[in-house]
């Protein structure tokens, strides 16, 4: 036997107290563990840089033409902001049946674009322009009757990627690899001609 | 046992006092003083931050220090952040630059100001106070018209002389040994007196200046506070742990004859 | 071998059959018997594996953030430590942890020569552990180049010119080294790739080395008596117990010590008056404008200390590696029978004293500038380091050979 355990009298090895002293020292090391890693883990959310850079996005209407499309950015995503005609907001009546949420219950929007038009004021439409399926990023097809889109296409999007559909108001059609319409990011007007990508309500004048 | 709990406590108290030895000794001139401020201190902060965006950040920018992370830390409202802070054009969370284009600054002053975001922790409080408080006239000086004791032939010009004034330098003679031991006269400082006055008494100067570099350290080391406070749970916990580690240690040597 | 398996519940049983879990543990842990009279300086070598690890974790994060390149990397440091959540903490235990990665490795160096653990049969441990050593000071100083503030640009400078000091290719070889006419991008770049990559593997496959070179020969002690050489029936020996649970226990206490210290620097004297986080580095690399004192880190002044000790540039250059690479050789030096310096004489006593003091003292000449009578003190203590290496075959084979214990000496604790 090696010498450690020796030949004068062995005093009783305390198991409980041991099982005790073990879990205490595992269990306040555990705890050192997490908590050790929590610095670890909240340095990859977004940086200060990252936030300000992700700040509201503004927008001049005043030079858009009636079925005119531009693209902006905010946080990292595409933005479309389309200036539709009559004839457009008047397609999109017509095919609900078609729709797979024409009532947008399940997709992503702001509770103000939650209507027929999915828009604060019906004439502008803003969308994330990213496809609901995988990400791509969806191309126009506004001109109605397009055949080589769909029969009786009213007009809207097309993904080229899996072939997704989505009408003028970014709702999806059934057929499409895609479940939810086009995301709406929150946005307010400021005014006649600027929009804010980023806010519920315009901020105050005179604040950034 | 005591005497292990001596030699643990003698072996930090070791290392600690080590480092002490070995760090940096500054030689103190007999008129250099030291910058007594507390980061700790919030108003002294804002009014430093105050102090800073009046009559340094027209030359001198801190480009790593957000508005909107001053006035955050700084615990300024969002209304007084952008009408007293940001500068005229700038976003709350822009970078604070300077209004001073480098190339001009190069052929005005031969040099472009420094960006101060880190001249607390490269040259230290006490430097920076003694920069700002040994300002004197010098009529020998065709740019400026000053001098200063701790960066003597600074090209910078004594911006804050509408609050200091510019003081006086009074000389002395003094012997020294010069070469090959012949004795030399030369010039040393001996004190200040008043000159033209400034709109503050030299005690609160003293305060304007300590607010301004306590707020430079602030730029230097932003989260200096909320390490220290974090530190004192870490370490408790460290304590604790080893101190039950210790105790599992200890029931398990038994064994050991 | 299946006695350990059987039993065991269905997911070990599965595991064990496939990986040899059970058996490495027995046969590393609760297997491996240490000398049980090992004291304070054993923590070091447990302590130098833990920074490694924390170095490389820290390491890790740090770079998810740096950019190297001669024009972003400090502003990328100066970004990430205000703006990344908690970087303020990461980059800084990364560059503590470096100096105390030092620390830690010293004593156990120290260590090593008072008890004469390089003698044989663990010369070739020692010398993987020197290898550990030249590779560690690689990476240091690499990066330390990294977020090229005044004192990486003008540290790098220096240590490359170094090399200029190598007669004929010299030159050519500085101008390899860097990748350019001047310290710049191609340098910050390659040191970028080196240090993160290259030397973490090297060190990583060193230490690996080192520590089955250990468990091949067994742990030295105190008292420098070989325990394999008294067993008992069991065929341990007698003088050893299990490495766990005894020393895994005690290397906890060790760490949770260690953890303290290092928490108390990090967060309240990060800086160590300059010595960790030098003040000319808190300014951006600038080529027109030198620091008033170059430097390198303390844990490498007291080879500049000796480098600048002596007045011509070539033969200062060539003693101060051959200052490093004398450790290597100690093995061989020391002919004394016995390995601990319990067991030698006073002059052996005295000079291996001497020897640690000078070091010591030369990390704090190295530090100062070389002026004055800091010169002169740098000339003595730069005679006593060399002289310790030339004198050490003589008093060792004169008062290493007395008697020994037949048993370590242990005081229970």
């Amino acid at each position: 036997m090696s010498d450690y355990a020796a030949d004068d009298a062995v005093p009783e090895v305390d198991e409980s107290r041991r099982k005790f002293l073990i879990a205490a020292t595992a269990g306040t090391g555990a705890v050192g563990a997490v908590l050790t890693a929590v610095p670890f883990v909240a340095s990859w959310n977004p940086s200060e840089s990252a936030r300000a850079a992700g700040l509201p996005t503004e927008v001049d209407l005043s030079r858009m033409e009636p079925g005119q499309m531009t693209t902006h950015f905010w946080r990292k995503k595409q933005i479309y902001v389309v200036r539709r005609t009559p004839e457009m907001l008047a397609s999109l009546n017509s095919h609900d049946d078609k729709l797979k949420d024409p009532k947008s219950d399940e997709s992503n929007q702001p509770a103000y674009a939650k209507n027929e038009t999915r828009a604060i004021r019906p004439e502008i439409l803003v969308l994330i322009g990213t496809c609901t399926h995988l990400g791509c990023l969806p191309k126009t097809r506004f001109t109605p009757g397009d055949a080589a889109v769909m029969a009786n296409w009213p007009g809207g999007f097309f993904c080229p990627c899996h072939g997704s559909k989505f009408d003028l108001a970014g709702r999806v059609f059934e057929g499409s690899p895609a479940s939810l319409n086009l995301a709406v990011p929150p946005y307010a007007f400021e005014g006649d001609n600027r929009l804010i990508v980023g806010v519920d309500v315009a901020p105050e004048k005179g604040a950034a | 046992m005591p005497t292990k709990f001596a030699s643990v406590a003698t072996a930090f108290a070791l290392v600690l006092g080590a480092g002490a030895v070995f760090a940096n000794e500054g030689g103190h001139a007999g008129w250099q003083r030291e910058a007594d401020n507390e980061v700790a201190n919030l108003p002294s902060l804002q009014r430093g931050a105050r102090n800073f965006l009046a009559y340094c950040s027209g030359c001198h920018s801190l480009r790593f220090m957000r508005y909107s992370r001053l006035a955050q830390d700084l615990k300024i409202p969002d209304d007084q952040r952008d009408k007293y802070l940001v500068r005229p054009g700038d976003k709350f969370t822009d970078y604070i630059r300077s209004s001073m284009p480098a190339k001009d600054a190069n052929e005005w002053f031969g040099r472009a100001p420094p960006d101060l975001s880190l001249v607390a922790r490269s040259r230290g409080a006490d430097w920076l106070f003694n920069f700002l408080t040994t300002f004197y006239a010098d009529p020998t000086s065709r740019q400026t018209g000053v001098n200063n004791l701790t960066l003597p032939g600074t090209a910078m010009p004594h911006v804050l002389a509408s609050v200091q004034g510019v003081p006086n330098a009074v000389w002395r003679n003094v012997e020294t040994a010069g070469p090959e031991g012949k004795p030399m006269t030369t010039r040393e400082f001996e004190k200040f007196e008043p000159g033209v006055t400034g709109s503050l008494s030299p005690e609160q100067y003293d305060e304007f200046v300590r607010d301004t570099v306590n707020f430079l350290q602030y730029v230097g080391d932003p989260t200096q506070l909320e390490r220290e406070g974090l530190g004192i749970w870490v370490v408790l916990f460290l304590l604790v742990f080893t101190g039950i580690a210790y105790l599992l240690k200890k029931e398990y040597w038994k064994d050991v004859r | 071998m299946s006695a350990v398996i059987e039993g065991k519940s269905g997911f070990r049983s599965w595991l064990n059959k496939r990986l040899p879990v059970d058996q490495f543990m027995a046969d590393q842990l609760t297997g491996y018997y240490a000398p049980k009279n090992f004291n304070v300086w054993y923590f070091f070598g447990s302590l130098a594996l833990l920074v490694f690890v924390m170095q490389i974790v820290t390491g890790i994060f740090v770079t998810m953030h740096f950019k190297p390149g001669e024009t972003t990397a400090w502003d990328s440091v100066q970004v990430m430590v205000r703006e990344v959540p908690y970087m303020w903490l990461i980059q800084p235990m990364h560059a503590i942890g470096a100096s105390f990665f030092f620390v830690v490795v010293y004593l156990h160096m120290a260590r090593a020569m008072m008890y004469g653990s390089y003698k044989a049969p663990r010369e070739l441990l020692w010398v993987i552990g020197m290898l550990i050593y030249l590779a560690l000071m690689a990476e240091a100083f690499m990066g330390y180049v990294l977020p090229f503030g005044n004192m990486s640009y003008w540290g790098a400078q220096v240590i490359i010119n170094l090399f200029g000091t190598i007669p004929g290719i010299g030159e050519a070889l500085t101008e390899w080294i860097r990748g350019d006419y001047g310290i710049g991008d191609a340098t910050l770049n390659r040191f970028f790739s080196l240090h993160v990559i290259a030397l973490p593997f090297i060190i990583a496959l060193l230490v690996l080395l080192h520590l089955v070179a250990l468990r091949q020969v067994g742990s030295n002690n105190p008292d420098g008596i070989e325990i394999k050489e008294k067993l008992g029936a069991d065929g341990k020996p007698l003088d050893g117990i299990p490495f766990h649970p005894y020393y895994t226990l005690k290397d906890i206490v060790g760490v949770g010590l260690f953890l303290t210290l290092f928490a108390i620097v990090v967060f309240f004297v990060p800086t160590f008056g300059g010595l960790f986080m030098e003040a000319p580095n808190f300014e951006p690399a600038n080529p027109v404008s030198t620091p008033e004192h170059i430097a390198p880190v303390w844990y490498f002044t007291p080879y500049y200390a000796i480098l600048r000790a002596v007045p011509d540039q070539r033969t200062g250059a060539l003693l101060m590696a051959i200052s490093v690479l004398a450790f290597v050789f100690l093995p061989w030096l020391d002919r004394a029978k016995n390995k601990s310096i319990r067991y030698r004489g006073l002059a052996s006593k005295l000079l291996l004293g001497v020897f640690f003091i000078t070091f010591v003292v030369l990390m704090w000449l190295g530090l100062k500038p070389a002026e004055g009578t800091y010169v002169l003190l740098a000339r003595i203590f730069t005679a006593l380091y060399f002289l310790f290496f030339i004198l050490l075959p003589f008093v060792s084979r004169a008062d290493g050979n007395g008697p020994v214990p037949e048993r370590v000496t242990y005081h229970a604790h």
